[in-house]
């Protein structure tokens, strides 16, 4: 990176908490998210991790300190899109404000937008299908905007007047990581000044959960979302979306804006291997390279975002990567899982994650995990039922997805 | 039986109008103006048309709104297919 990429902006939509004061205070006190589904005659009877009823206009309002007409702007942007780009659109304008970029603006043309995620648009296809069959010229005739995983780039670009770069990437359950690296790349080869790395919210259709049940990933119904625990049942499905205002250092200087971290390394790398197995010699390879390419060893590193879905083949590989990098140390990290609260919010979750990892660094604690009480591996320092008070200095956070997607982003407090 | 048939129509397509653009009050609707000195953009007109067809329980031929200039227009329109 030709100079330190800053945090300078952050925003969540989530099932513990609808702006970042809410999330930070529910991180600590280790509340979860997880419900049962409500209808499950359609959808399965398994445990979810739902957003709370989100109504746009009355989120933004929230956001106190835009104008007005900046509000009006951004809810005409949204108010016919599907929920999940009302949801990133929150999230994105809860991080701009957070920024600062209202009162001591960049000009458009030097923001970059970056969305992690891809097919975010099923569950919305799948809802036009029964009316389409009834009668076809009925479709909404935003069906061919709002279909495009790319509408929440332009949506969002349209609300906050983003004229720089700006695109999706996609790397399955790492796409979050995905969007934060990319961004940091813009922001590092001086593409753009400032950009926004977006996690998008998936809401699964009864397709993708009966496929991520078929696949033996979803947790069944009465299974607990516990990763890392003995009684863990699998992965849980979360809703969230999040978002992390990257900037370059000098740029933050220029206009007074404060950072709580640096994004300090990253690496992301394939496994060469198109199925839903993970690869501890690939986790092994990003954490090291992140940590590597920032100039840190690995004892340094006070606490780890595990990526860990609660699935007993992936939290095994990440343990065994885990202990691979960090298990000969006489002080290893603090290691949890964000998803013990909320979930697997897939696309949007190495961002919900990042957003969770810069709050423990900047007010010193690691949140604990309730449903943590067996821990299927004793080496590592888990943490259970309560929250560690500690001095975070650097962070690292996993996210792999199906298909060889592996990748670490290292977070370090300023 | 025509003038009903009229306020009918207008009636869906001021609904219509009214799920996309919220922020007008729909009892001075003009007749008429355009959807666009309303300020709608081209995907919210081509919403406002879809959604009066399916309030009205019609189906109009896409190319047929291509003649369409203004609401007036529009409500003519679809009242042929009634």
């Amino acid at each position: 990176m030709a100079g330190p990429v800053l945090v300078t902006g952050m925003g969540v939509v989530s099932p513990i908490g609808m702006d970042l004061t809410t999330f930070a205070a529910a991180l600590l006190h280790g509340r979860s998210g997880v419900t049962r589904l409500s209808d499950p005659a359609v959808l399965g009877d398994g445990p979810v991790a739902p957003l709370p009823p989100l109504d746009l206009a009355a989120s933004l309002s929230e956001c106190a300190a835009l104008d007005r007409e900046s509000r009006e702007r951004i809810v005409r942007a949204g108010r016919r899109s599907p929920l999940p780009v009302r949801a990133v659109l929150v999230a994105a304008t809860q991080a701009w404000q957070d920024a600062g970029l209202h009162a001591r603006p960049v000009a458009a043309d030097r923001i970059g937008l970056v969305v992690g995620g891809h097919n975010l648009t099923a569950a919305y296809a799948f809802d036009q299908y029964p009316g389409f069959l009834r009668e076809r010229a009925y479709l909404p005739a935003r069906y061919a905007l709002h279909v495009q995983d790319t509408d929440h780039v332009a949506t969002i670009s349209q609300a906050l007047r983003i004229h720089g770069e700006g695109c999706t990437v996609g790397a399955s359950s790492a796409s979050g990581n995905a969007a934060l690296i990319h961004a940091a790349r813009l922001v590092g080869a001086g593409a753009v000044d400032v950009c926004l790395a977006v996690g998008a919210m998936v809401r699964l259709s009864p397709l993708d959960r009966q496929g991520l049940t078929a696949v033996e990933a979803l947790a069944a119904s009465g299974a607990a979302c516990a990763p890392l625990d003995r009684g863990r049942g699998g992965l849980v499905p979360g809703e969230a979306a999040a978002c992390v205002v990257l900037e370059a250092a000098r740029c933050a200087d220029r206009r007074g804006a404060t950072a709580d971290a640096e994004l300090s390394g990253y690496a992301m790398a394939l496994d060469g291997n198109a199925l839903a197995a993970p690869c501890v010699e690939g986790e092994v390879r990003v954490m090291t390279t992140a940590l590597s390419r920032a100039g840190i060893d690995a004892s340094q590193i006070d606490y780890v975002s595990a990526h860990v879905t609660g699935t007993p083949a992936g939290d095994d590989a990440e343990l065994a990567a885990l202990d691979r990098v960090f298990g000969l140390g006489t002080r290893p990290p603090w290691v949890n899982a964000t998803k013990a609260l909320v979930s697997h919010c897939f696309s949007a979750a190495a961002v919900v994650e990042a957003v969770a990892t810069v709050i423990q660094l900047r007010d010193g604690f690691v949140h604990p995990n309730p449903t943590l009480t067996d821990p299927v591996d004793t080496s590592l320092r888990l943490v259970g039922s309560s929250p560690v008070r500690a001095p975070l200095t650097h962070g690292l956070s996993n996210a792999f997805g199906f298909g060889g997607f592996t990748s670490s982003v290292l977070l370090t407090r300023t | 039986m025509d003038a009903m048939e009229q306020d009918r129509v207008l009636a869906a397509v001021r609904r219509s109008v009214a799920e996309v653009l919220p922020e007008l009050n729909m009892a001075t609707l003009p007749v008429e103006g355009t959807l666009s000195d309303l300020g709608a953009n081209s995907i919210d007109r081509a919403e406002i048309v879809t959604l009066a067809m399916e309030d009205l329980a019609i189906t109009v031929p896409v190319v047929e709104f291509q003649q369409v200039q203004d609401i007036a227009a529009l409500v003519n329109l679809l009242r042929k297919h009634a």
